[in-house]
């Protein structure tokens, strides 16, 4: 396929102005990923594993450089069409789980669904597939405190992927988890990557966690570590 | 689309029960006060008069209601083009009995001729009207102010001067009637007999002139043409329309207008100010799961859409409720006859107070709302609190 580029940043640069000084969060990253890829993203707190999740998804820009993500130069889109975008193309997988206190398992699935044209009971089909995909058919009404952590992260991943996008980002998702649950959410987003074709871009500091992956790369203050470098010490 | 943003921000608006609960109870609490204020305010300023009201006006002496005015003004107002009828009436005063409130009532030196031809929704037994009018110390009497005093027909009346230097013996030969509440709380009787009292010097003056126009667009030139006579003369005119006047007694009370209009605007800010800091509130809480949404796709105008639904159901709630409390404390204060007759909470009333709900739940939650869409995603997602 010619455009099996997923992600393509280059001369990536983020900094943030903090009082007087700047924070080079991100710095002349470059950054291909293939369709298909599950790739742990591992460093120090502070190198920017977070930051660069975020210029992908366009939920923040770069101070300087540019991404593409499926082909799309993401930079030029306005607002609405940077939400309409994600909101079809990108999964997103919370450290803290997010889900909406208010809403139970399935609404906060279906919120994704609410910014597309799909009736009313298109909607509550997709939203129980996916809770199906991450077996959690029996827990539709149940809100979010009667619920395990492990438990509401995967109504966070069946809520980011009930929108069936191709990328799924997920930052430390399972840094709040106990190591049974972690194993779960992991087991699920290994079959979404090999059963479903979903590209993963995953942020961890678990070495377990990483070998889920088929790729580890390494972030050390701001600068992305070369394909293949050793973990730094 | 619509129906899942105010399914949201219904959700949310539940989040927090009792705080929800309290914010409605004091915007019910204020919409309920400024209800029955508005129903004041309208019971005094916009209330219907009869319809015979709209085509009649009310000369009076242009420096204040306690002076009076000569009675051959008669004569020329009768010649203005419009003026279908007029009638002198003079305010007597006086004391019946004592000063209790209780045994207040109006009473006019009047044209007993002319006096029901100009207040044309008076009725009177014609029987009774003639024996008024052919009687020199005969009065008319109102129903209501019959009924609430037993005044009975052939009864004596004595009323003891104040302003006029004579007492009144009066008996009651007519009882007039009004369909419109409160109108007839009144007693009229002849002029003659109050002149034939007076001193020499203090005969020929007349207080008001009630005048009956030939239709409601001449009122505004009439009133115009009959001040400009007496421009120049000693005793100038001002004339008003009979509703016009009505409120300037109501404005001998003080400045009710304004008074009534600042406390129901202070209420209205002080309620803005309780219902922003709630908003203000609630949405600083949910800063993060402001982040989550947009980062699901939801534009900042989705999320605020729904912060300003979330308000405006709150505060609508409230308005409902406090509108049904102000129209129960309305007919509860038009039967206990503690206050006006006229008030009732009618619906361009319950418009403006529902009206004042909405915005308050607008503006109240826009400025945090704005604050928090504006915030870029990042920042909301690590906010914390
Ligand atoms: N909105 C911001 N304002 C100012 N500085 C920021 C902001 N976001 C990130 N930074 C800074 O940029 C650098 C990279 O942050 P980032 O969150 O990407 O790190 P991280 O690798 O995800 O760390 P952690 O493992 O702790 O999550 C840090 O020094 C951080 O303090
Ligand atoms: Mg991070």
């Amino acid at each position: 396929m010619v455009n099996d580029l997923v992600v393509e940043a280059t001369d990536l640069h983020k900094e943030f102005q903090r009082d007087a000084f700047q924070v080079i969060a991100l710095q002349d990253v470059q950054l291909t990923i293939q369709r298909g890829e599950f790739v742990a993203f591992m460093g120090p707190s502070g190198s920017g594993k977070s930051t660069l999740l975020y210029l992908i998804a366009a939920i923040d820009r770069p101070t300087r450089g540019r991404v593409e993500v499926l082909g799309r130069d993401i930079l030029q889109l306005k607002e609405r069409a940077v939400a309409d975008w994600r909101n079809e193309n990108i999964g997103f997988i919370f450290q803290t789980f997010n889900l909406i206190p208010v809403l139970t398992a399935r609404e906060n699935v279906e919120l994704p669904l609410l910014l597309t044209h799909l009736s009313r009971q298109e909607r509550a089909e997709h939203a129980a597939t996916a809770l199906g995909l991450v077996g959690l058919s029996d827990r539709m009404d149940h809100y979010p405190r009667q619920l395990s952590g492990g438990q509401e992260q995967r109504v966070a991943i069946a809520r980011a992927i009930v929108s069936d996008p191709s990328i799924i980002l997920a930052d430390e998702p399972t840094g709040d988890l106990d190591a049974q649950s972690a194993q779960e959410i992991l087991t699920i987003l290994s079959r979404l990557n090999r059963d479903h074709g979903k590209t993963i871009l995953m942020v961890t500091h678990d070495p377990h966690a990483a070998r889920h992956a088929s790729k580890i790369r390494y972030l050390e203050k701001g600068q992305l570590l070369p394909e293949g470098s050793p973990q730094p010490e | 689309m619509f129906r899942d943003t105010l399914g949201l921000a219904l959700k949310n608006a539940l989040r927090n029960r009792r705080r929800t609960l309290l914010t409605v109870a004091s915007i019910s609490i204020s919409l309920f006060l400024l209800g029955v204020l508005l129903s004041v305010y309208q019971a005094f300023y916009h209330q219907e008069g009869p319809p015979e009201q709209a085509l009649r006006l009310v000369t009076r002496n242009r420096v204040s209601l306690t002076f009076s005015l000569p009675e051959y003004y008669e004569q020329q107002i009768r010649k203005v083009p419009g003026v279908r009828e007029l009638v002198p009436t003079s305010w007597f005063g006086g004391v019946y009995i004592d000063n209790r409130p209780e045994n207040f009532f109006p009473r006019f030196a009047t044209d007993p001729e002319r006096i029901f031809e100009v207040y044309k929704e008076f009725t009177v037994p014609p029987e009774q009207l003639q024996v008024f009018q052919s009687e020199r110390t005969a009065a008319a009497v109102g129903k209501t102010l019959a009924e609430r005093l037993s005044f009975k027909l052939g009864q004596r009346v004595t009323i003891k001067g104040d302003i006029y230097p004579m007492d009144l013996e009066l008996t009651i030969r007519a009882i007039f009637e009004s369909d419109v509440e409160n109108q007839d709380f009144a007693m009229y009787f002849h002029r003659k007999y109050l002149e034939e009292g007076l001193p020499q010097s203090r005969r020929g003056m007349v207080g008001t002139f009630g005048i009956l126009a030939d239709s409601a667009e001449a009122v505004p030139r009439i009133a115009k043409q009959i001040d400009d006579l007496y421009r120049n003369s000693e005793r100038q005119t001002k004339t008003e329309t009979e509703r016009a006047f009505q409120l300037s007694f109501v404005s001998m009370l003080g400045n009710v207008k304004v008074f009534l209009l600042s406390i129901c605007g202070a209420l209205v800010f002080t309620i803005l100010l309780v219902a922003a800091n709630t908003m203000g509130m609630s949405v600083r809480e949910r800063i993060t799961e402001i982040g989550v949404l947009r980062t699901l796709g939801f534009t900042s105008g989705r999320v605020l859409s729904m912060i300003v639904a979330e308000a405006v159901l709150i505060s609508l709630a409230g308005g409902l409720l406090g509108c049904g409390l102000a129209w129960g404390a309305s007919g509860f204060l038009r039967q206990s006859q503690l206050m006006l007759s006229g008030l009732s909470f009618s619906p361009p009333v319950f418009l403006i107070s529902l009206s004042i709900a909405l915005a308050i739940g607008i503006l109240s939650s826009l400025v945090p709302a704005l604050g928090a869409t504006r915030l870029p995603i990042t920042s909301a997602l690590r906010h914390t609190g």
